[in-house]
This record gives C-alpha cells, sequence and structure tokens, in this order.
C-alpha cells in the first residue's frame, strides 16, 4: 500500500466495549478528496480520531503519510489539519488571536505567521469579525473560524470531521468551493460529511461505512452506476399507509408482477422501487396499482443518486437536519459562554 | 524550545482570558482585598485575646495572603476542566504543541497571578501599617513562598480535574477542605487560643507551616512569639521547614497530575 493514508484491519473498541471500528481497511492516494460517509454510529469520527493521533487504536494498522499514527505521531501532527466534529474555538480570544495561537503551536512565529493568518480571514470571510472576541461570533462563523484554524500551517492532509453541518447555504457552497480549490493545489482533503450532492460534485472516491464496516467504495459515478437501475419513488396515501397496510399491498403487487425490479425499500412518502430502465416500468405500476385499488399520490423517476447508493447499503437516508427557521436562528445567535 | 514558546503562548492565552473576564478579574483582585480589610477590621480587638500588644492586622496578613493562594490555586483545575470539556485540548493536542507545556502555561499563569494578587495584599497592608521587619528580603520571602505554595497546591486542583473531569467537584471539594485546612492552622489565630486537639490539627496542617514562615518574615519574631516585631529576624528553621512541607505536597500533587495527563494525552 502506497496511499498517502493507508489503514489495514483497523479496529477499535472503546473501554465500555463498544465495537466503533470493527476492521476497516483502506488507501488514499495523494492529492484524493476522499469522502468518509456513514449513518450516525457507523464509527467515522472514531477512525478521523486515530488518523489524527487522538487516539489509540485497539488493533490493526494505519499510517499517515507513511507514518505510523502511534510511533510517529509528533511527525503526523506537524503535516496535518484537524477539525474535529464539534466546534472548537477558544470565546475568549479574538478570531485572529485563535488563529495565531494555532499557528505558534504549530511552530510558526512573527511577520510569516501574521500574513498567512490575514490571508486566511479573507478566504472565511472573518475579516471584519476578526478583532472580535469568537465568544460573540454566530454559529456559523465559529465553524468557519475552526475551519481557518486548521490551515494556518499549510497542512498536507486535511481531516475534516463534518466541517460544514450547520451551516447556510451559502457558507456551505463557499467553504467547498475553497475545499476544491485547496484540494487542487494537493493537499489530500479527507472529509466526512452529511451532504452529498457535494460529496458527489467534489469527492474523486468515497467510502461508506456502517457499524464499523466499509460496505462500499469507489468513485461516485462508479457506486451510482453499481446500483444499475433507476429509482421509481412511489408516494403512497399517507393515511391508510403504515396503519392501513396499504404499503405491504404495494410490495406485494410490485414484488407479484414486475420481475425486472432489483429491490423494493421503505421511504418518507411510500416505496423506492430499484429497476433498470425505470421509465418504461412507471405505465405499468400506475396499471397494476389502478387493479389492485392502491390510490397513488405521485410518482418519480430518477437516475440513481448518492442518496441511493447511501441507502442501499446502510438501508438508512443519511440524515440531514433541516435548518429550519427556528433552529437555525438559535444556531446562529449570539452566545456567551 | 518548543516547550518554552508553547508554554509562554500558552501562559498569555490564559492571562487573556482572565483579563477579559471582569468576574474573574473582580475575585481575583478584590477578593483577596476584601478579605483583609474585613477580617482585621472584624478582629481588630482579637489581637488583644492572644496576648498583649500584639496587633491583629499584622498577624492576620500572613494569613490573608496564605487564604488567598489557597483559594486560587484551585481555580486551575477548574480552568482545565473547561478546556477537556469544550473540546479545547483535544484541538491541543492535534498540534505538535508540547504535551507538557499546556499544563506549564496554566500553571504559570497560576503563579502569576497570585503573586500580582499577594502584591495587592501587601501593598494594602502597607497601607494599614504592616511591613516586614525583615525589610526587602522579607517581602521577596513572602512573595517566593506565597508563589510555591500556590504551585504546590494547584497540583491537588488540576490532580482532581484531570481525575474527576468535573468544575462542580472541584469547586465542591475546595469549599469543603477551605474552612476546616484553613481555620485549624495558624492563620487567623495562633495556636495558644485553640484547644488542645486542634494544636495538635493545627501543628501537622501544611497551612500552619507556610503561614509560620510567611508571618516570620513579616514580624521577624519566632513562631509562637505573637508580637509585630522583633529583632530575632529570620527563624531559618521555620521556613525551610515550610518549604519542605510544600516540596513533599508538590511532589505528589504535581507527580499525580503529571500522571494523569499523561494518561489523557496519550
Ligand atoms: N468515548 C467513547 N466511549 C464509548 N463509546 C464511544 C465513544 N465515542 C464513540 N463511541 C461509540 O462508538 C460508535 C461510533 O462513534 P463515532 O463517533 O465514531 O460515530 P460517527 O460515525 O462519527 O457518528 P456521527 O455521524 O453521529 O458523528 C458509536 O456507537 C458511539 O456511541
Ligand atoms: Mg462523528
Amino acid at each position: 500500500m502506497t496511499g498517502i493514508i493507508d489503514v489495514s484491519q483497523l479496529v477499535k473498541t472503546y473501554g465500555d466495549g463498544t465495537k466503533a471500528v470493527k476492521g476497516i481497511s483502506f488507501s488514499v492516494p495523494e492529492g484524493e478528496f476522499f469522502g468518509f460517509l456513514g449513518p450516525n454510529g457507523a464509527g467515522k469520527s472514531t477512525t478521523i480520531k486515530i488518523l489524527t493521533t487522538l487516539l489509540r487504536k485497539t488493533s490493526g494498522s494505519a499510517s499517515v503519510a507513511g507514518l505510523d499514527v502511534e510511533s510517529d505521531a509528533a511527525k503526523i501532527r506537524k503535516i496535518i489539519g484537524v477539525q474535529n466534529q464539534d466546534t472548537t474555538v477558544d470565546e475568549d480570544l479574538t478570531g485572529r488571536e485563535n488563529m495565531l495561537l494555532q499557528g505558534e503551536l504549530q511552530q510558526m512565529h512573527g511577520q510569516a505567521l501574521r500574513d498567512r493568518v490575514d490571508e486566511l480571514l479573507k478566504v472565511v470571510d472573518l475579516v471584519d469579525a476578526a478583532d472580535k472576541r469568537a465568544g460573540f461570533y454566530s454559529g456559523g462563523m465559529k465553524k468557519r473560524l475552526d475551519l481557518a484554524t486548521t490551515l494556518v500551517h499549510n497542512p498536507k492532509i486535511l481531516f475534516l470531521d463534518e466541517p460544514t453541518t450547520g451551516l447556510d447555504p451559502q457558507s456551505r457552497a463557499s467553504i467547498w468551493a475553497y475545499l476544491k480549490q485547496l484540494n487542487e493545489q494537493g493537499i489530500t482533503i479527507f472529509i466526512t460529511t452529511q451532504y452529498l450532492e457535494e460529496v458527489d460534485r467534489l469527492c474523486r472516491r468515497l467510502a461508506i461505512v456502517d457499524l464499523g464496516e466499509i460496505v462500499a467504495q469507489g468513485t461516485p459515478s462508479e457506486l451510482k452506476q453499481e446500483i444499475g437501475a433507476d429509482s421509481i419513488s412511489l408516494g403512497l396515501e399517507s393515511s391508510t399507509m403504515n396503519t392501513g397496510g396499504t404499503r405491504e399491498k404495494a410490495k406485494q403487487v410490485l414484488e407479484t408482477k414486475f420481475d425486472q425490479i432489483s429491490d423494493i425499500v421503505n421511504s418518507d412518502i411510500g416505496l423506492t422501487v430499484y429497476a433498470k430502465n425505470g421509465s418504461f416500468l412507471v405505465p405499468e405500476i400506475v396499471r397494476a396499482f389502478d387493479e389492485a385499488g392502491i390510490k397513488l399520490s405521485s410518482i418519480t423517476v430518477s437516475s440513481p443518486t448518492l442518496d441511493d447508493v447511501f441507502l442501499k447499503h446502510t438501508g438508512k437516508r443519511i440524515r440531514v437536519e433541516e435548518v429550519t427557521s427556528a433552529n437555525y436562528r438559535s444556531m446562529f445567535s449570539r452566545r456567551r459562554r | 524550545m518548543a516547550f518554552l514558546s508553547d508554554s509562554y503562548n500558552l501562559f498569555v492565552r490564559w492571562m487573556k482570558k482572565v483579563v477579559r473576564n471582569p468576574i474573574l478579574i473582580f475575585f481575583s483582585l478584590f477578593q483577596p482585598v476584601i478579605f483583609l480589610v474585613l477580617f482585621t477590621q472584624l478582629f481588630s480587638k482579637f489581637g488583644a485575646l492572644l496576648g498583649p500588644g500584639v496587633n491583629y492586622t499584622v498577624f492576620a496578613t500572613a494569613g490573608i495572603v496564605l487564604q488567598n493562594a489557597f483559594s486560587s490555586a484551585f481555580q486551575s483545575g477548574t480552568a482545565v476542566v473547561d478546556d477537556i470539556k469544550s473540546g479545547f485540548l483535544t484541538k491541543m493536542l492535534a498540534t505538535p504543541v508540547n504535551r507538557s507545556a499546556i499544563l506549564f502555561g496554566r500553571i504559570l499563569s497560576d503563579i502569576f497571578r497570585v503573586v500580582v494578587q499577594t502584591i495587592i495584599i501587601l501593598v494594602l497592608a502597607y497601607a494599614l501599617g504592616v511591613f516586614p521587619e525583615t525589610g526587602v528580603l522579607g517581602y521577596l520571602i513572602v512573595i517566593f513562598t506565597v508563589a510555591a505554595f500556590g504551585l504546590s497546591w494547584s497540583g491537588i486542583s488540576l490532580a482532581l480535574g484531570l481525575k474527576t473531569k468535573s468544575a462542580e467537584t472541584v469547586f465542591g471539594i475546595a469549599g469543603f477542605l477551605t474552612f476546616p485546612l484553613l481555620f485549624m492552622s495558624t492563620a487567623l489565630v495562633s495556636t495558644s487560643a485553640m484547644p488542645n486537639w486542634m494544636q495538635t490539627v493545627s501543628n501537622y496542617n501544611p497551612i500552619s507551616f507556610a503561614v509560620n514562615a510567611i508571618r516570620n518574615a513579616i514580624t521577624g519574631c519566632p513562631v509562637g512569639h505573637l508580637a509585630s516585631n522583633c529583632t530575632t529576624g529570620f527563624d531559618w528553621s521555620t521556613i525551610l521547614q515550610a518549604y519542605g512541607v510544600i516540596a513533599l505536597i508538590g511532589v505528589l500533587t504535581l507527580g499525580a497530575t503529571l500522571y494523569l495527563f499523561r494518561k489523557i494525552v496519550s
């Protein structure tokens, strides 16, 4: 293995017996934009913590830039940038001071450090707030500051654990655009996120973990092709969907009448059906449901997305906490510790 | 090299945090002042009870200096718990920062703070007519003893903080220890005014050792001699005993702190 990140048979069992990572192996080549996806509790953060020398593995091996995560931890820390899932900035320091401190701890000093901080403040759009205390920042500003602090020392490899969660769409887009730019400069990016569309657009490769195991890996298009089918989303009348047994009945109809269907899974609005050449099937499904007396409220056909890939491999839809206006406000309200 | 610059940068971080929290400044600076004024005024007639011609303000200054160092020392642990809870420690640990510097930066800031507080108390005490019979060297010994005492006792709160990871627990234990340790020592009264059993406790109380040394530097009188000004000067055996006790506590508590911290950072 010759990747910039090499993981082999990695196992992590926590002190309380939780098997968070159960023997995963993967390799990330230098310069990759690598997505690490999975439902809650899959073991993503645990893996990142091991790779970033913050947590001891139970067994297996892991190396970053050819350096062992345990015996060469000190060397690894100089070349990686780490953003943890929980935003951590010192709220008593200003944005600029947070970045300067991080730079000093990375052994950068003087004018070079100050210039670098100025440059990054522009990138994360915090120039105006640079000399305000981070405690007065909004949630999104803190997140951007946190990202900026991980970049001060020009890391070769970036480990980002949900860097855009909780950000408004604009900030999200600008951060992803910047990550893309960094990646084009040759920086390897290892990222966990819930935003599959961005993953689809930007990650060259990805792995999906579930319950501590890798269930799929490849490029987004490979994984989508693997599904080999379009998805047909059937909306069932919600009043009778669960209690009235409509969903079960619909499933039965589909299973008995259509052998070209490769998979049927429950969705929020009813069922999602996977089949080759989905659009040809639509009239037939409508007819069959009509005959069986099942009312359809909607039907849409789409070529497979990463959502479908995710659903297929984990049986779950990825959680994206919708930013409603209420929690949006609380998330971004000015808050002192 | 990295150890020094990291310690310095983290020291500066803690100083900024103190300066930017008005409530902390208030407690840090005004609490000792209030104690000094309240105690010495409230108990101003107390001197007469301790013995003829005893000036209680002079007597209690050593105790107030120590009491202040004692309560300050217990803030170290809670600060480190805050860093663990907020994830800031994790963030630092992902950098090549010198591990020991994380602790040392905090300890330096504690020492700095307690020295500033002590100077404020001494200046105020001077205004109330208290000054070391042993001269400038006396001032230096007072400050140095307080710094060493603060260092060794902040180890207790650091170890507790690292062990329990709960600021409430550290505060609780600090509050629980303050009164018995302070009142059953020679900080505010002399052993001659205590019942027998308490005299025994006080004689073994580590606070008494430190107070006696500081009081000796201020009054120039040997231990148990309660007058406010003697020509005896430094009582080196008292001072050395104090340093022995401080060193012993320091080795134990800072050793435990280092051990617990290693466990967390590895
Ligand atoms: N310190 C810990 N002690 C015990 N169990 C833990 C600890 N940290 C995480 N776990 C458990 O390990 C499993 C994996 O957790 P991890 O945080 O790696 O998941 P994740 O994929 O990052 O999830 P999320 O999407 O919610 O962030 C979970 O079951 C979690 O409860
Ligand atoms: Mg996580």
